[in-house]
């Protein structure tokens, strides 16, 4: 039997304060109790639900607490003892019927139960309701013990009843959720005399409302009687405590260890003043001290009562600053008050200092779906929005990663404060309430936005249950507190109040989730979402049978964790891009496991983390991407332009990420923001290093060397640094001022610039080996490839490219012979020179031609001709100038003032006689440190690879930098493996359009577009995006799980960038 | 004369019911009773503590240094429980850890076992502990933490309240199917503790 329903007079149950209440209701005979949860009032409407059936009392869950005060007030009138309880702040919102009934008076006993929550324990303010007493000319009652509790609501009834006035039993938590033992009287089978009618007395029209005001007096001083009948006091002495509600049972605890000689008085009616025996007691006492929590509400009518009575006792409490007026009061405070008022007991300890103990805050539980919304609302509508938040679970989604609270006020305001503010900034907000809270007051909310069609996003989370408050049952069910409910649709409703933009979406599914919040983002106008799914902690309880459900866990080597962790490539320093790497993975959901590096990342010469930048770009990190990308590219302004990008051709989608466009994008904000960033330096090491070449691989290694500790010289023939990318690439495709600040950052980490030095001349390997500590060959490939042709009379001019590109020459009409990117550099700079023709030949064919695809449609556009398959054979002469060209099956006579020999560079091998070479009249080296024979001297670029990009250059100058680092420190350097060797693409081609400025928007768009094919190295999405209390550091610093806390939700698994979180054990 | 005892562990764990149980047993044997619990936002993860007050006086509150037992489920939360310690007050801690959510955000473990020991040491000697998740384990069903707990109460002695007492309050509470794990999680509790 339910405890509450024993029925033997004298028994004795440990009940809590509010099941108290309930128990002093149903041996009152009432015939109806409602109200609306709110912690610390909901075990007081669960108590009626429990019972309501077998005691034949109507009962509800009302939809806020001015609809439970109107049916409250409406069964009293309708004949029947009535009930409704709430929180403090629920009776501000049944505000105005509160004000009215004491006018109107009740016909059966009406009791209102408002529990207070002094120290705002699960409020967001405390207040003193016992001001409503005269405010409004309510009787109140204010317990201090759950037998109290229990003695008062009886009393309350009959209270009301006699006075015809609704009485207001005031409790706090502290009383509330106090179980003690409550000696039970009888119950009472609830009755219903009907509803008379009265309308003079009834309907409080003005003439109506002031005869009913003039009565009012009366019938309270027929209350005075209940509240001087409720005073006690007890004890001898001098002094007198006046205490009431909650502190009266901890004051007389306290006194009870004490030595008589103080009076204890109590008063747990509080209004009407109890006058009577107040007179008596101050008459006969010198001091009085009040012991009552927050305001001094009895202090004052105290005070203002001597005043009156002409009487002289000294009041000591708040008001004499004895005692506080915030929050609860612990024994601690009132021995304080005690002792000092009073000096009565010793002075009270002061609480020892304990270091601090590492927080445990609430937290939505694991597999809440409310986390799920806010991951997903975060996701779509960015970090800049405003999000406000409301009254439910869900207010703990304010904290930690998920971070929704812009503001908070109270029950629908989440929707009000986002129409509010975006009505005044013009800015699109976000608004969230849950569903028993759009039920409550959302409703009206949504209306007053509907109606203004306000510039906002209203998220209904619904969980299908009042869960905050202990799982009441919300309009959304069919069958509440035993009883059939009608099931009420939330959609119906929103779309009813006239809301055109409307979704429902299960938050489970976080792809979906985000899609639809970004609709309604993109939406003009107030859209609506409401996120359903159930409460799984609910689903639980209620289930009959047992859920098994599979829990899951990290796998270590998948987590935080990628392919090239040994590499130590210092790229992914910072965090942020979690996000949109999760987004990707949410947004192309795959079976496979992300790969432990990205296809575009293994092929890119700099094993520059593509996916990386990309996601920091999406995620607006700048410089996040712009430290990744230096931290890897020695000469950014230059690669970001001239790259051949072979990571675009591993890009799985169908139009590659535009790499270069991002990485441009980057590097014009660091120069228009100023930005700057060194990457990690070792402390200098005293060795020098001779670099030998200035251009890409030479700058590369002086670079990376200079980082790694190395004292660096770099010599070179011409005056400036720079080599091929200043002689070899047009002004078109790599601006002079970019390569000047990639030089500029190269020189500037203390790089010493030595020009006009050419080696086999000025300067010889023996001599550098013998003054440097190792060498770096970076000469490159300074002959230019020749081509034999038959000079004719007459005949056309004949230059090698580089030669072209250096000079200023002019001609009518051009031929280029090659079709590489030197040839089409040559040709789109003839067209800029003024050529009427340029046409460039080539042996391969269309598809199979050497350049950049985007160069050669680039020069198309320009108006370059370009004829594959001809092979030059002689010039021709006699005043028809032209190139004499064989195809296949014919031979083409190609007119022409002018022609680029553009076929490519051979290196001079004649000053490193000594080193030996292949038979390609190249360099040899060793593949992974760029060793030659000899062993302190590495070599890279054109030199050791043939006509090579500028970025495979780079490569080479930074693992030279490795390799030197490796032979002159051997195993005290970091990286004891050498760099990954990339996956050789030739350049070839490319689908891409020329590399070009992005507008913020578009590189962001276009970042977005990162599947994100591999692991993350740094990643912290479970713990900086979700927050799930399930995770935790283990000793080593691994992200675990819990078993015991997953709720095997997966939404973690689902949104995991590596693919580390798996199913183990249940049902998996 | 009263005894108060204090229960601290994470939501979930069942520190409520304990307080329950407990009120109940004393209000059966007639000794005047106040349990109070404070409960916070969430149902689940939070930390939270009731507080039982037997004998003299009806308030709950238990104030700095005034704990005569703390009960604690969870060795972080009885960490959290040293203002209301003393040197005369009996701790008995279940090992069995609960990280909270807020380290793994801010990059830190647990913090070491013996360090929590060595806190509660400094303030009392009298701190017995078991591993209370094990011993659940044992009885056969996890969830029984809190009975455990309640059986190691029973069988240190330290309250007005005889083991069969508390026992014939938490039977009551039983669902039929469970009381069997619940009877073998009492009695491991209580062997548990026995000198």
């Amino acid at each position: 039997m339910h405890p509450l329903l024993i029925d033997i007079a004298g028994h004795t149950e440990c009940l809590l304060g509010n099941e108290a209440i309930v128990r002093g209701a149903l041996e009152s005979g009432v015939g109806f109790a409602c109200g609306y949860p709110g912690t610390p009032s909901s075990e007081i409407t669960d108590g009626f639900a429990q019972v309501a059936v077998a005691r034949d009392i109507a009962f509800e869950y009302s939809v806020n607490e001015k609809i439970a005060l109107e049916m409250a007030f409406a069964a009293s009138l309708g004949g029947a003892r009535s009930i409704c309880a709430m929180k403090h702040l629920g009776l501000m919102v049944a505000g105005d019927p509160l004000s009215t009934i004491p006018y109107i008076g009740v016909r059966a006993g009406l009791v209102i139960v408002s529990a207070g929550d002094p120290s705002c324990h699960t409020s967001p303010n405390e207040q003193d309701q016992r001001h409503l007493g005269p405010m409004l000319h309510i009787p109140t009652l204010d317990p201090s013990t759950p037998q109290e509790a229990y003695e008062l609501t009886r009393i309350a009834f009959d209270l009301s009843e006699r006075s015809r006035l609704p009485v207001l039993l005031r409790a706090t938590t502290r009383v509330c959720h106090t179980r003690a033992p409550v000696t039970y009287g009888t119950l009472r089978a609830p009755e219903v005399r009907g509803f008379e009618r009265d309308p003079r007395q009834l309907v409080p029209i003005p003439p109506n409302a002031r005869r009913m005001r003039a009565e009012i007096g009366p019938r309270l001083e027929t209350a005075r009687a209940t509240t001087e009948a409720l005073f006690t006091r007890r004890g001898r002495g001098p002094d007198v405590v006046l205490t009431a509600g909650s502190p009266a049972a901890t004051t007389a605890e306290i006194l009870s260890e004490l030595p008589d000689g103080v009076v204890l008085a109590t008063m747990p009616g509080v209004f009407p003043l109890p006058r009577g025996p107040l007179l008596d007691l101050l008459g006969a006492t010198e001091r009085v001290l009040v012991l009552e929590e927050l305001s001094p509400f009895v202090e004052d009518a105290v005070l203002a009562l001597c005043a009156e009575a002409r009487l002289t006792p000294r009041v000591l409490g708040k008001r004499s600053g004895h005692l506080p007026t915030a929050f609860e009061y612990t024994p601690d405070i009132i021995r304080h008050g005690l002792h000092d008022a009073l000096d009565l007991g010793a002075t009270p300890q002061v609480p020892r200092p304990i270091e601090p103990v590492p927080p445990r805050p609430p937290v939505l539980c694991a597999g809440c779906p409310h986390r799920a919304s806010f991951f997903a609302a975060r996701a779509a509508f960015g970090e800049d929005r405003l999000y406000f938040n409301d009254i439910g679970c869900y207010t703990l989604g304010v904290d930690g990663p998920l971070g929704v609270g812009d503001a908070l006020l109270c029950m629908g305001a989440g929707f009000t404060l986002a129409a509010g503010v975006s009505r005044v900034t013009g800015e699109r907000t976000v608004g969230f309430l849950g569903d028993s809270t759009f039920f409550h007051s959302g409703m009206p909310a949504l209306l007053d936005a509907i109606k203004q069609d306000a510039n906002m996003v209203a998220v209904v989370l619904d969980n299908e249950v009042t869960a905050m408050t202990g799982f009441q049952e919300s309009p959304l069910v069919e069958v509440s507190a035993g009883q059939p409910s009608r099931r009420v649709s939330i959609e119906g409703v929103v779309r009813a109040l006239g809301a055109t933009h409307v979704s429902t979406v299960d938050p489970a599914d976080l792809g979906a989730t985000i899609a639809a919040f970004e609709r309604a983002r993109d939406a003009s106008g107030l859209a609506v979402v409401v996120a359903e799914h159930p409460c799984p902690v609910y689903a639980r309880r209620i289930a009959t049978d047992r859920v098994e459900s599979p829990v899951f866990e990290v796998v270590t080597e998948l987590c935080a964790t990628c392919g090239r962790d040994e590499l130590r490539c210092g790229q992914c320093t910072t965090h942020g891009q979690e996000r949109a790497m999760s987004l990707a993975r949410l947004r192309d959901p795959r079976d496979e496991a992300p790969q432990a590096v990205a296809p575009c990342a293994t092929r890119c010469p700099l094993t520059l983390c593509v996916q990386g930048y990309a996601s920091h770009i999406a995620a607006g990190q700048y410089q996040d991407a712009f430290e990744l990308i230096l931290s890897r590219t020695p000469l950014p302004h230059t690669v970001c332009r001239v790259c051949h990008r072979p990571c675009e051709s591993a890009c799985v989608l169908d139009a590659a990420v535009a790499t270069n466009d991002l990485k441009r994008f980057v590097m014009d904000w660091a120069t228009e923001t100023g930005a700057s960033w060194t990457p990690p330096r070792a402390k200098p090491n005293g060795r020098r290093i001779a670099v030998v070449g200035a251009g890409p691989a030479g700058l590369a290694a002086a670079h990376d060397l200079v980082l790694r500790g190395y004292g660096v010289t770099l010599f070179d023939a011409a005056d400036a640094p720079g080599g091929l990318l200043r002689t070899g690439i047009p002004g078109f495709r790599l601006p002079p001022d970019a390569l000047d600040r990639d030089i500029e950052g190269v020189l500037s980490l203390g790089v010493e610039f030595v020009g006009g030095m050419k080696l086999g001349t000025g300067l010889s390997l023996e001599r550098l080996e013998a003054s440097y500590d190792a060498v770096f060959l970076g000469l490159g490939a300074s002959r230019p490839r020749r081509l034999d042709l038959e000079p004719a009379t007459g005949g056309p001019q004949v230059a090698f490219a580089l030669d072209y590109l250096a000079a200023d020459t002019q001609a009518e009409r051009v031929v280029v012979v090659g079709g590489g990117n030197a040839g089409i550099d040559a040709a789109r700079t003839a067209m800029r020179r003024g050529a009427r023709s340029v046409i460039v030949v080539f042996p391969e064919s269309l598809a199979t031609m050497p350049a950049l695809a985007d160069e050669v449609a680039s020069a198309e556009a320009e108006g370059v001709e370009l004829r594959a398959g001809l092979r030059p054979r002689t010039l021709a002469g006699h005043g028809a100038p032209g190139l004499v060209c064989e195809g296949d099956n014919e031979t083409t006579i190609l007119a022409a003032e002018l022609v680029v020999i553009a076929i490519g560079q051979v290196p001079d091998l004649t000053p490193l006689r000594a080193l030996e070479s292949t038979a390609d009249r190249l360099l040899r080296v060793d593949p992974d440190s760029r060793r030659t024979s000899s062993p302190t001297v590495f070599a890279g670029g054109d030199l050791v690879g043939g006509p090579r990009t500028v970025t495979d250059a780079i490569s080479d100058g930074q693992r030279a930098a490795w390799g030197i680092d490796a032979a002159l420190r051997g195993r005290e350097i970091a990286d004891q493996r050498p760099p990954p060797r990339h996956t050789e693409i030739p350049p070839g081609p490319s689908p891409r359009s020329p590399s070009r400025a992005l507008s913020e928007a578009e590189a962001q768009t276009e970042a977005a577009r990162c599947l994100v094919c591999g692991r993350c190295g740094n990643c912290r999405a479970c713990l900086d995006l979700f927050g799930c209390p399930a995770f935790f550091l283990d000793p080593t610093g691994a992200i675990r799980i819990d078993a015991e806390l997953c709720d095997g939700c997966a939404q973690c698994a689902d949104l995991c960038p590596n693919g580390a979180i798996r199913a183990i054990g249940g049902g998996a | 004369m009263s005894s108060k005892l204090l229960v601290v562990g994470v939501g979930g764990q069942g520190v409520l019911t304990i307080g329950r149980v407990l009120g109940d047993a004393a209000t059966r044997a007639g000794i005047p009773v106040a349990v109070g619990q404070l409960h916070g936002m969430s149902q689940r993860g939070g930390s939270v503590q009731a507080t039982v007050t037997m004998g003299d006086g009806a308030s709950a509150f238990i104030g700095a240094g005034e704990a005569d037992v703390v009960l604690g489920l969870e060795p972080l939360e009885v960490s959290r429980a040293r203002p209301s310690m003393s040197a005369r007050t009996q701790v008995l801690m279940s090992r069995g850890r609960v990280v909270p959510h807020t380290l793994a955000q801010r990059g830190e473990a647990y913090p070491d076992l013996e360090t929590l020991r060595e806190g509660v040491r400094a303030i009392t000697e009298h701190l017995l502990e078991l591993d209370g998740p094990a011993t659940a384990k044992r009885a056969g069903d996890a969830r029984a933490l809190n009975t455990v707990m309640l059986g190691a109460l029973a069988g240190r002695d330290v309250l007005p309240l005889g083991a069969e007492e508390i026992w014939a309050a938490l039977e009551r509470r039983c669902a039929p199917r469970t009381l069997d794990f619940n009877r073998r999680a009492f009695e491991l509790g209580r062997e548990a503790v026995s000198p």
